[in-house]
């Protein structure tokens, strides 16, 4: 039962990256040289959705919340080496699946790709974790956690400012 | 205007963000934040203990993210939903684009099928070493942790896309005349 809901949430993801133009290397290329802003306003808008939905959902006492570890000099070098690949291979872990099922070779490749990537990654993790995952290593930290508050007191403003920059950016110029 | 290029999206980005933010909603109520990354590994795992467990057992990494040695979770069966629902969407709507090189790419680069596949192997490894080394992707981290109001993800997202920004702008440098 949950590896069917498991398999419908993923496809109603990945229809949406599909039907959004998430899988398009060109819709992605462009976002990234700030030609085209639609899947940047795409991105606030979900970040903006979800923040609300997630923290009204904490708030009912309902939310499997699943927060990332902080380690300040690992995050900073793996999300700089992670917009390399990003901008390098126009898709990302996800988006690359979607594209793969519409026929995209480089697609398929981003998949090959990034399988040897983990893998490399998973027989370096003991050095990585010793020498650069202990620098700065906060535990899982949140914003309203160190403030002491609950989530939807800072979701809310937070919320509806990334939708308002959403709405307020310009979209679709520069595609023909 | 050209029809079905597979390009210009069919969902505006305000319905797209909609739905991903209650795709997210509905996963973290029923069962956890949504996730991609960390398949990629799942699958490494299960994969190299079938061929050679003794070198699988060998990283605690492998072991730890693949426990059981096996995809039946609920997580693996989210990832595996995202090409069926892409090849769905892409099948309703008549926008496959089994093209081999994007047109950016192609001019810039050139239409060499040969160098665009080098680079997007090449571009995928980096992509999944900085996800595994930051804990997650842009759905984990960018998605879903900043949701969460997660510090971690608002650090790695900054860092992000800093980094795609710059080399999107070296690797594609503003021209003026288009084709």
């Amino acid at each position: 039962m949950k590896l069917l809901l498991g398999l419908v949430l993923g496809a109603a993801f990945g229809a949406v990256l599909q039907l959004s133009g998430a899988s398009s290397h060109t819709k992605i290329v462009n976002a990234l040289r700030l030609k085209d802003l639609t899947i940047i306003k795409l991105i606030l808008m979900a970040i903006g959705v979800g923040m609300l939905g997630v923290h009204l959902l904490d708030l009912l006492g309902l939310a499997n919340m699943k927060v990332k570890e902080l380690y300040v000099l690992g995050i900073l070098l793996a999300g700089a080496i992670f917009g390399v690949g990003f901008a390098v291979s126009g898709y990302c872990p996800g988006t690359a699946l979607a594209a793969a099922a519409e026929g995209k070779p480089d697609a398929w490749m981003t998949i090959a790709g990034g399988l040897v990537g983990a893998m490399v990654f998973a027989f370096l993790f003991p050095e990585l974790e010793e020498h650069l995952l202990a620098v700065g290593s906060y535990g899982a930290v949140t914003l309203h956690g160190e403030l002491g508050i609950a989530g939807i007191w800072l979701a809310a403003p937070m919320g509806a400012l990334c939708i308002w920059l959403a709405h307020r950016l310009p979209g679709g110029a520069g595609t023909p | 205007m050209r029809k079905h290029t597979g390009v210009e999206p069919v969902m505006p980005w305000w319905a797209g963000g909609l739905a991903i933010g209650a795709i997210l909603t509905v996963a973290t109520g029923l069962v956890q934040p949504i996730g991609v990354s960390t398949q990629y590994v799942v699958f490494d795992g299960v994969w190299l203990h079938a061929v050679a467990p003794d070198l699988a057992a060998r990283s605690p990494y492998l072991a730890q993210t693949a426990e059981g040695w096996t995809l039946a979770t609920y997580e693996f069966f989210f990832v595996l939903g995202i090409p069926l629902g892409g090849f769905l969407a892409a099948l309703a709507t008549n926008r496959f684009s089994p093209r081999l090189v994007p047109r950016e790419w192609a001019a810039r680069f050139g239409p060499s099928p040969g160098k665009r596949l080098l680079w997007s192997f090449l571009g995928g490894f980096i992509l999944l070493f900085g996800a595994r080394f930051g804990g997650g992707c842009t759905s984990g981290h960018m998605i879903s942790g900043v949701s969460q109001l997660a510090v971690s993800s608002f650090l790695f997202s900054t860092a992000l896309f800093i980094s795609a920004i710059a080399t999107a702008k070296w690797m594609y440098p503003d021209r003026e005349a288009k084709r």
